[in-house]
C-alpha cells in the first residue's frame, strides 16, 4: 500500500477547494472514481484528474506535494488518517477537523484548524492569522485536538478558542489568545500587543515576557506550577525533537485577568525556558 | 412571438376556472385569447395531462433590508455548509435559512414563484432594502413601508393633529420609499421599548408619547383605507408569541371597527393560557373572528420544524425571544427615528411541547378559516420556516394522511390538546391556487399578476401531477416569467430581473414643509437625499417600476 500522492499538473489560477479530498471521504475509492471527483476552482469546477497527477493505492493516507497558496480548506472536517503537505498549505488547512493527523512541510494559511474539535495539526514554517480561532460569526474556535506551528504565527491566534493546546515554537502576532473562552496557548518566542486581549478562561504561557501585557491583568507575582510541568513533559514525549522541553522550569510570572472579560484566564510568562527553534 | 402551452390542466380562480382542460397562448409576455386558426405559432410546449397554474405570490417574506443581512453575518453555520457553485448563466451563493439575494431567487422560482413582497421595510432602510432586492433575480419584488414606531408619527398623534396631515404623512414616505403598501409592527412597542417599557398591550399608553397602540393601528388603517393604497394595513400586533395573546387579536379586529386589515403571521399571535403549562391553541376563535369579519384576511406564518432565524423589527419581542437563540448568539438594534430590529436563530423541535403546538396552531388556522381568499400561505419566512418548506406544508394541507402520521412524531402533550386530530379538512388544488396566487394578487391589488386570463403577464407554472403533493410543488416542469422560460424540471435555466410593484397615493404637498424641518432637525440625511428616485431605483437592477393605482376614499 502506498499513499495516494497527488501532484499539480500547473499551478490554479484562483482558490481550489480541496474539502472534497480528505481520507475519510476517499476511502473505498478507487484511483479512477478518485480522478473523476469534481473540485472547485473560483467559478469553475474542474476533475481531480484534470487538477493533479494522482497515484498511489491507501486514500487513508493522502500526500500533496508541491502545494501552492491557492489550495483551500485541505482536510475540511476529517474524522481520520493522514494527510502530508509540502509547501504551502493554503488557507483553512484543517478546518472543522475532528481526527486524523495533516503534517506540512512548510507553511499554512489564515485559519488553520479554525473551529477544530479533535486531531493534529503540525506545520514546520509559518501560519497566517487565526489559527484554531473562531470564523467569522462562530460562538467558538478550536474546541479540541492539538496544533503545532514551527514557525510565526500571524494575528489573533485562538481567537475564541475553547479547548485544546496550540504551540508556537515562533513569535505570535497581534492579540494572540484574544477573547479565549478556554484552552492552552503556548508561545515559545515573543507575543505582540494585546496578549489575551478579553480573553474570559484559559491559559496563554510565553517563553518571553512581552513588551506590554494589557493593562487589564492583574500581575500575581512568581510562581512554581506544577501543571507546567506536565505541560512539558507531555509535549516532550508527544515528539522525538520537543525533548528540550523537559529543560524547562515550572516558575513562570502570572498575569490574571483579562479582569474586564471576568479575569478568570491567565498568562503565564515562563522564567526558564531556553528559546530553541527546532527549525 | 405566439407560444402555445398545448393540453394544460388549467387552474385559475380568478376566472372561475377549476382543472378544465385547454391550450394557453402567450404573446410577447402577455397572455391572449387564442388566435384564429391559420395564425402562426412559433413555439408549442406539449404540457397534456400537466397542472398549470399562475406563478404563485409570496404575500409576506423577509427577503431584503437590514435584518436580513445581519442574520447573514450572524450565521455563518447557516452559508458555509450550503455553498452553491456558480454558473455562466446563474451567480453563486450560499445559505439555507437566509439565503443569499441570488440564492433567494433561484429558489423561488423553483418552486414557482414569480413574486415575493418584503413585509418590513423601514424608511430608513427603503433605500438598501430596494438594491437587495434587485439582487433577487427572476421573482418581482415589492416591500411595504414600516410605520407605527417613528417618531415622527408617534408626535403627530400626541399632538392630536388632524387625520388629513397623517394621510399626507403617510402618502409622502409610500411614495418617497417606492412602498407597495403599509405595514405597522407591534404598534409603539419598538418605540416604547426605547424608553423601558417591555411589554404594550392594546390599550397601554407609551409612556413617553402617551399613545395606545389601539390610537396608531386606528390612525394607520384608515389612512391606508382613505388614501385608496390597494393592500390593507399590514399588521404585525401587540404581544407576539406571548400566551394569552389571542385577546389582544380579537381585540385589534375589532378595534378597527370594519376597515379592512391584514393580520400577518397569526399563527404567533393566537395563543391562550389554559391547561397545566399555560400556554394553548386559539386557533378556533381566532379562525372564528376571521371567518365573520369579513374586513380580515390574515396570512398564518406556519412553523415548520427545523433550525432557522428569526429576524423581526419588533425589539421588544426579539429581546424577550433572546434567551430562546439556537445557535447561542443574538442582535437586538434601534434604527434611527423609525424603529428597530432584532435577529434571534431558533431551532424549531417537534418534541418540544411549545414548538409542537405552535405548529398545530398554525394548522389548526388553515384547516378553520373557510374562505381561501382571505387566508395566504406563508412561514412568515425565515421566522416560521424558511420559504423552501412551502411545498412540505402544501402536502400538509392538501393530504390528511400525511398529517396525522406527521401528527404522531410531535410531542403527546401538543397533540393532545390540539383539535387537529379532529379536522379532516383537506385543501383542494383549486384552493391552494386561490391561497398562493389569486387571492394574494387580489390583496394586492395587481391586475396583471395571479391570473391566466387576457391581459395578464405570463407568469406560468406548470406542474407534473403527483400524489404527493410536496414533490408535485417542489419540482415544476416549467416556470415562465413574463413569458420566458426560466425553469425547467425544478432547476433554473435563464435568469431574468423582475419588476417592482409600487403604489402612489396622492398627497399635499404642504407635509414636505413640516417634514423638512423635522428632517433638518432629527434625520442622519435631509429630505432631499431620504427620497429614492425612480431611475435611481432602477439603476438597483430591476426591469421596469409597475405603479398600481389608488382609489381615494
Amino acid at each position: 500500500m502506498s499513499d495516494v500522492t497527488f501532484e499539480l499538473r500547473r499551478q490554479p489560477e484562483t482558490w481550489l477547494d480541496l474539502s472534497a479530498l480528505t481520507p475519510d471521504k476517499l476511502h473505498g475509492h478507487t484511483l479512477t472514481a478518485i480522478k473523476a471527483i469534481r473540485l472547485r476552482c473560483g467559478r469553475r469546477a474542474g476533475n481531480v484528474g484534470d487538477l493533479f497527477q494522482v497515484s498511489g493505492d491507501d486514500p487513508l493516507s493522502l500526500r500533496f506535494v508541491d502545494a501552492c497558496r491557492s489550495f483551500v480548506r485541505l482536510g475540511h472536517g476529517m474524522t481520520r488518517g493522514r494527510i502530508r503537505v509540502n509547501g504551502h498549505a493554503g488557507h483553512y488547512l484543517g478546518q472543522d477537523m475532528r481526527g486524523g493527523q495533516i503534517t506540512v512541510r512548510g507553511s499554512a494559511g489564515n485559519w488553520l484548524g479554525a473551529g477544530m474539535s479533535g486531531g493534529s495539526i503540525e506545520i514546520s514554517g509559518d501560519a497566517g492569522d487565526f489559527i484554531g480561532a473562531a470564523v467569522a460569526g462562530a460562538m467558538h474556535g478550536m474546541t479540541g485536538g492539538n496544533i503545532v506551528v514551527g514557525g510565526n504565527a500571524g494575528k489573533r491566534a485562538a481567537d475564541r478558542m475553547r479547548r485544546g493546546t496550540i504551540l508556537v515554537l515562533g513569535d505570535a502576532g497581534d492579540f494572540a489568545g484574544s477573547r479565549m473562552i478556554a484552552g492552552t496557548l503556548l508561545i515559545l518566542g515573543l507575543a505582540r500587543t494585546g496578549v489575551g486581549y478579553g480573553m474570559r478562561r484559559g491559559t496563554i504561557v510565553l517563553g518571553r515576557m512581552p513588551a506590554h501585557v494589557p493593562v487589564t491583568f492583574n500581575d500575581c507575582g512568581r510562581l512554581k506550577m506544577e501543571f507546567l510541568r506536565l505541560l512539558f513533559k507531555q509535549t516532550a514525549d508527544s515528539r522525538k525533537r520537543f525533548g528540550y522541553f523537559r529543560e524547562f522550569g515550572p516558575e513562570a510570572r502570572r498575569f490574571a485577568g483579562d479582569i474586564a472579560a471576568g479575569g478568570q484566564g491567565e498568562i503565564l510568562v515562563l522564567l526558564n525556558a531556553s528559546r530553541r527553534r527546532s527549525a | 412571438m405566439l407560444v402555445r402551452l398545448k393540453g394544460a390542466v388549467v387552474y385559475d380562480p380568478m376566472h372561475g376556472i377549476d382543472g378544465r382542460r385547454m391550450d394557453l397562448f402567450i404573446r410577447d409576455g402577455i397572455m391572449v385569447p387564442a388566435p384564429r386558426r391559420d395564425t402562426r405559432i412559433d413555439h408549442t410546449y406539449d404540457v397534456r395531462d400537466r397542472i398549470v397554474m399562475a406563478g404563485a405570490i409570496d404575500i409576506h417574506t423577509h427577503i431584503g433590508g437590514g435584518k436580513v443581512n445581519i442574520a447573514r453575518a450572524l450565521l455563518p453555520e447557516d452559508h458555509m455548509p450550503y455553498a452553491v457553485q456558480g454558473s455562466p448563466i446563474l451567480r453563486a451563493g450560499s445559505g439555507h435559512a437566509v439565503p443569499t439575494s441570488f440564492i433567494t431567487g433561484y429558489r423561488y422560482a423553483e418552486m414557482g414563484y414569480t413574486a415575493c413582497f418584503e413585509p418590513a421595510m423601514l424608511p430608513a432602510n427603503a433605500r438598501h432594502a430596494h438594491a437587495e432586492m434587485a439582487d433577487v433575480p427572476i421573482v418581482d419584488t415589492g416591500a411595504y413601508a414600516l410605520l407605527g414606531n417613528d417618531d415622527f408619527l408617534l408626535r403627530l398623534l400626541a399632538g392630536k393633529t388632524g387625520q388629513k396631515v397623517i394621510n399626507d404623512y403617510v402618502a409622502w414616505i409610500v411614495n418617497a420609499t417606492h412602498a407597495h403598501g403599509v405595514k405597522v409592527v407591534n404598534p409603539g412597542g419598538i418605540s416604547a421599548f426605547k424608553f423601558n417599557q417591555r411589554d404594550l398591550d392594546l390599550d397601554v399608553r407609551h409612556e413617553h408619547y402617551g399613545v395606545s397602540p389601539r390610537r396608531i393601528l386606528k390612525a394607520l388603517a384608515r389612512a391606508v383605507h382613505e388614501l385608496g393604497i390597494c393592500h390593507p394595513l399590514h399588521v404585525h400586533g401587540c404581544n407576539l408569541g406571548v400566551p394569552g395573546n389571542a385577546e389582544t387579536t380579537l381585540k385589534t379586529i375589532a378595534a378597527v371597527e370594519g376597515l379592512p386589515l391584514h393580520l400577518t403571521h397569526v399563527q404567533f399571535h393566537s395563543y391562550g393560557r389554559e391547561g397545566d403549562r399555560g400556554f394553548s391553541s386559539a386557533a378556533a376563535r381566532i379562525a372564528e373572528a376571521v371567518n365573520s369579519n369579513p374586513n380580515i384576511s390574515i396570512d398564518v406564518g406556519q412553523v415548520m420544524f427545523g433550525q432557522t432565524v428569526t429576524a423581526s423589527g419588533d425589539t421588544m419581542l426579539q429581546y424577550r425571544g433572546r434567551r430562546h437563540a439556537h445557535p447561542k448568539k443574538w442582535v437586538c438594534m434601534d434604527i434611527e427615528c423609525d424603529a428597530g430590529c432584532g435577529v434571534v436563530p431558533f431551532l424549531y423541535r417537534d418534541h418540544n411541547f411549545v414548538n409542537a403546538l405552535q405548529w398545530c396552531v398554525g394548522l389548526e388556522l388553515f384547516l378553520q378559516v373557510r374562505d381561501p381568499w382571505r387566508i395566504f400561505l406563508t412561514t412568515d419566512h425565515p421566522n416560521g420556516a424558511p420559504f423552501t418548506t412551502y411545498p412540505r406544508l402544501i402536502r400538509l394541507l392538501m393530504d390528511r394522511a400525511f398529517r396525522a402520521e406527521m401528527l404522531d412524531r410531535i410531542h403527546p402533550e401538543a397533540r393532545k390538546s390540539s383539535i387537529l386530530d379532529s379536522l379532516d379538512r383537506e385543501y383542494s388544488l383549486a384552493e391552494i391556487a386561490i391561497m398562493t396566487r389569486a387571492a394574494p394578487a387580489r390583496s394586492l391589488g395587481l391586475q396583471t399578476r395571479g391570473h391566466l386570463g387576457r391581459g395578464a403577464a405570463a407568469d406560468i407554472t406548470v406542474y407534473e401531477p403527483n400524489r404527493n403533493a410536496e414533490r408535485m410543488f417542489s419540482k415544476p416542469a416549467l416556470v415562465f416569467k413574463d413569458g420566458v422560460l426560466v425553469v425547467r424540471d425544478g432547476k433554473v435555466i435563464q435568469s431574468t430581473s423582475g419588476q417592482v410593484h409600487a403604489t402612489r397615493p396622492a398627497y399635499d404637498r404642504g407635509i414636505e414643509r413640516v417634514l423638512k424641518q423635522y428632517f433638518d432637525r432629527y434625520h442622519t440625511v435631509s429630505l432631499g437625499n431620504f427620497r429614492i428616485g425612480s431611475d435611481e431605483l432602477l439603476g438597483f437592477g430591476r426591469s421596469a417600476i409597475s405603479v398600481h393605482p389608488c382609489v381615494p376614499r
